[in-house]
């Protein structure tokens, strides 16, 4: 991807948004509904995508646009029949027209071209499977627990595909690896499928009282959407004061300015590299952010008298987190950082985590880059010698792989 | 313990009155009641706390509508239901679940009454929506009404006093219970017009994922303020003459805003800034800190920039940087004078916020004990507090620190030692007693 030009990548990018609408044309022209349901339904979509919440911080964003198309099939055309084409018809275009404002706005295109394709080709096989298993009409079903089941397996359909594109297109993000794109969204499972229940929830009122499903749907999702907006601020603001705090032995002198800082972003990274979920990812980052805050202990007289260990800073640092209750989950991971991986004649180090052994790593390199003014090649270099006990081999090459993708080191292929 | 009986009389009555309510519908609601009761979330504006009441009127709408069932013994024995809370069993209250129970009942026979009386033979059509909306309206606000009017009364009673913290923000929450109740009843209507029992899956499914993520959100945010408390207990841990000393702070600030009127949001930014207000000294040299006498220029220019520099870090942080700035401002004095952070300029009164913190942290130095001296009595450090009040202490905060101390009955530091000197040769001659 690196070699093609952003001249190239924008073309292909706008090709892609036209295929998708000329889909959605060409299904229009095969709808049972009349052009002016279609047209509400296309502007019904485009405006709830202006709507939207960060569903973590993967970086998931999932919009009311959701709760739209999923209602679409429910209601659209006579209530004996679900005009299939016509849904795929208001998808198409609706998602080709918020991508076209979407590339207009942000110059990131390979990030957004992977998701154009799976969600079209994601929301089809829910529209598929949904008309397929709603075999009467809705009239016949009511009053039936059996209402239930066409949604749910069409919902479970679009999760699964949608799960399985997210890991197979990784494409422009070579950092992550396809277990934590698929991973990450199952995290985010709760913002989906309460969107998915929302769109639902007005399909099944629709038939029976029109346009007072509006309100009655949008309600429960909108204190739905209210604590799940409060909980994304919140976590926000938490990481930035654990972020300030772990500067504070820094800025007093006792620490490399942004040695955490730095580390943090390196271990995440490697972290989503080697394919560990959202939560351990996050796990990662608290674990970096505080993995040198014993060293607030340092200014202390005797101690300096006395002299430190760098397990001593390991231990006080766990101490120190350990009495806060959300950090305290990393504590044992900051406790064992300084730790070789395994022990001679044993494989590995069972108390020693992946976690623990990631940012030891990380912050090693960080340490010989900016403190002992080590080349990035050199520095590498130290940690490969390192790899029989004191750095787990796998970590390593994975951060030799980061290095390369972010153009710090030179590939180099066999 | 009247409530209970109260609430009793209500249940077993309503059962005598009402019909009973159609147990299929009631079921899946009740138990969504007592978990939504069961799990309910503190959070800042308390308003999303009460969310139960929409469930309720969902469920009372949904019975006092059907022709062969009534709301009120229904919603009477959902209320009685849920009556315990994690916390009675953690720190086994045996008696809140008791006023719990009748305060529920009550409310919920309430609302059940008026559901009842405008909605029987009410035809379930989408023409009656109107209808509906404005009696749920109606009943969510007798539910609300008698609620509050109970917990008053019971706190009065039982603490004696009006003024509580949770009721600055009344309207707010009672304008919340209202709208809540009136979409709980329209919910209720629509499922029946519509004829779906999936819909109650959707409905409970929202419901719940925005409950869990609320949920998550206090966790959350319990914990945001844990990693602080952290922070400063290692900073605490460093001498022992200051352990606790920022907890008492924000423990008398939080007293002083009360005591001025402060809302919850109001407070809740006054105890951040009194657990922070200290942090600074985490990159100050310890030596420093505990250095016995005064510290000569040089010394002194050292610690503030230090401190400062930790103020610049927080300060970055959008959330905390209101509470820095009060914190900051601790230093300076209520005429003006003295440094008081680097956003205060030299004659600038400091914010009411800051003069909170300063009294408080002013008042915990005094009356707790340091290497050099004994702890004083509260009557000295309360008449040092007024002898520079106006000068250093803002005077209204001193008056309400003054009130509000009397008025918990507590007293703090040595009650004997009203005299500097005689608190440092205690200190210094630890065979010397003291006789009261």
């Amino acid at each position: 991807m690196a070699s093609w030009g952003a001249r190239t990548l924008s073309i292909v990018s706008w090709l892609y948004v036209a295929v998708v609408a000329g889909l959605g044309f060409y299904a229009a022209t095969l709808a049972t509904s009349d052009p002016i349901a279609i047209l509400t339904g296309v502007t019904a979509l485009v405006v709830a995508s202006m709507v939207g919440v960060a569903a973590s911080n993967s970086g998931n964003r999932f919009t009311t646009g959701l709760a739209v198309a999923a209602a679409v099939p429910m209601v659209l055309g006579p209530v004996d029949q679900v005009d299939l084409a016509g849904s795929i018809a208001i998808y198409g275009i609706g998602l080709a027209i918020v991508w076209a404002l979407r590339y207009s706005r942000s110059e990131k295109h390979v990030d957004l071209l992977p998701s154009l394709l799976r969600r079209f080709v994601g929301y089809a096989v829910y529209a598929t499977v949904y008309s397929a298993l709603r075999t009467g009409p809705f009239t016949e079903l009511s009053g039936d627990w059996s209402d239930l089941f066409p949604f749910a397996v069409a919902l479970a359909a679009w999760i699964a595909v949608e799960v399985f594109l997210r890991a197979m297109l990784v494409v422009g993000k070579r950092e992550l690896s396809r277990s934590y794109l698929a991973r990450s969204l199952l995290h985010d499972l709760n913002v989906f499928l309460g969107l998915a229940m929302t769109g639902a929830l007005f399909g099944e009122l629709w038939p029976a009282i029109g346009w007072w499903a509006l309100p009655i749907a949008l309600l429960p999702y909108s204190f739905a959407h209210l604590a799940f907006k409060r909980f994304q601020e919140t976590k926000v603001t938490y990481k930035q004061t654990i972020r300030a705090l772990a500067r504070i032995p820094e800025v007093s002198g006792l620490g490399t300015d942004g040695h955490a800082d730095r580390t943090t972003d390196l271990a995440s990274a490697i972290a989503m590299e080697i394919g560990l979920g959202p939560v351990q990812v996050e796990d990662v980052e608290y674990a970096g952010l505080m993995h040198d805050i014993g060293r607030v202990s340092l200014n202390e007289p005797q101690i300096l008298r006395m002299g430190y260990s760098d397990d001593d800073i390991a231990r006080w640092s766990s101490e120190i987190i350990a009495e806060s209750p959300y950090l305290s989950r990393v504590a044992t991971h900051v406790r064992h950082q300084y730790e070789p991986y395994r022990k001679p004649g044993e494989q590995t180090d069972p108390d020693v985590s992946v976690i623990s052994r990631i940012i030891k790593v990380a912050a090693a390199y960080d340490w010989q880059v900016h403190q002992d003014r080590r080349s990035p090649l050199q520095s590498l270099e130290t940690l490969h010698a390192g790899a029989a006990y004191d750095y787990d081999p796998e970590v390593v090459a994975s951060l030799r792989r980061l290095l390369e993708s972010r153009g710090v080191l030179t590939p180099v292929r066999a | 313990m009247p409530y209970s009986l109260l609430g009793l009389v209500a249940l077993i009555g309503s059962f005598f009155i009402s019909e009973p309510p159609d147990w299929r519908y009631w079921f899946p609601f009740a138990v969504l009641f007592i978990l939504l009761e069961f799990f309910a979330v503190e959070v800042n504006d308390r308003m999303l706390q009460s969310s139960s009441v929409m469930v309720a009127m969902t469920a009372g709408v949904i019975l006092a509508l059907l022709p062969d069932s009534d709301a009120m013994f229904g919603m009477a024995l959902m209320g009685g239901l849920a009556l315990f809370t994690p916390a009675d069993f953690r720190e086994k209250r045996w008696f809140q679940p008791l006023a719990n129970f009748g305060q529920f009942v009550l409310a919920a026979t309430v609302a059940g009454f008026i559901l009842d009386l405008f909605l029987e033979g009410v035809a379930v059509s989408p023409e009656s929506l109107v209808r509906v909306a404005v009696v749920s309206m109606l009943a969510a606000l007798a539910y609300a009404t008698v609620q509050n009017v109970l917990v008053r009364h019971a706190v009065r009673t039982v603490f004696g006093r009006d003024n509580l913290e949770p009721w600055s923000q009344m309207p707010v929450l009672f304008i919340g219970q209202v709208t809540m109740g009136l979409i709980g009843g329209l919910i209720g209507a629509a499922f029946l017009i519509a004829d779906r029992q999936a819909i109650i899956v959707f409905i409970v499914g929202v419901y719940a994922i925005g409950h869990m993520s609320l949920y998550a959100f206090a966790q959350l945010r319990d914990s945001h303020i844990g990693s602080i408390r952290g922070f400063v207990k290692t900073l605490e841990a460093k001498d022992m003459y200051t352990r606790g000393h920022t907890e008492r702070v924000a423990f008398f600030a939080q007293m002083i805003g009360e005591e001025l009127g402060f809302s919850g949001t109001q407070l809740e930014t006054i105890r951040w800034s009194a657990l922070i207000h200290d942090l600074g000294k985490l990159a100050v040299p310890t030596e420093l800190i505990r250095k016995r006498g005064r510290l000569d220029e040089d010394e002194y220019a050292d610690m503030k920039a230090h401190a400062q520099l930790v103020e610049e870090i927080l300060a970055e942080v959008d959330f905390l940087q209101p509470m820095v700035e009060i914190a900051s401002g601790h230093h300076s004095n209520f005429d003006g004078s003295g440094y008081g952070g680097s956003t205060h300029s030299e004659g600038q009164a400091p914010s009411l916020e800051a003069c909170i913190v300063a009294a408080a942290d002013a008042f915990d130095a005094m009356t707790s004990a340091r290497s050099y001296r004994m702890a004083l009595s509260q009557q000295y450090a309360i008449s040092e507090l007024r002898q520079h009040s106006g000068a250093q202490f803002h005077p209204e905060v001193v008056d309400a620190f003054e009130r509000a101390l009397a008025k918990s009955g507590r007293r703090w530091g040595a009650p004997h030692v009203n005299d500097e000197e005689m608190a440092r040769r205690l200190a210094e001659e630890p065979e010397l007693t003291l006789r009261g």
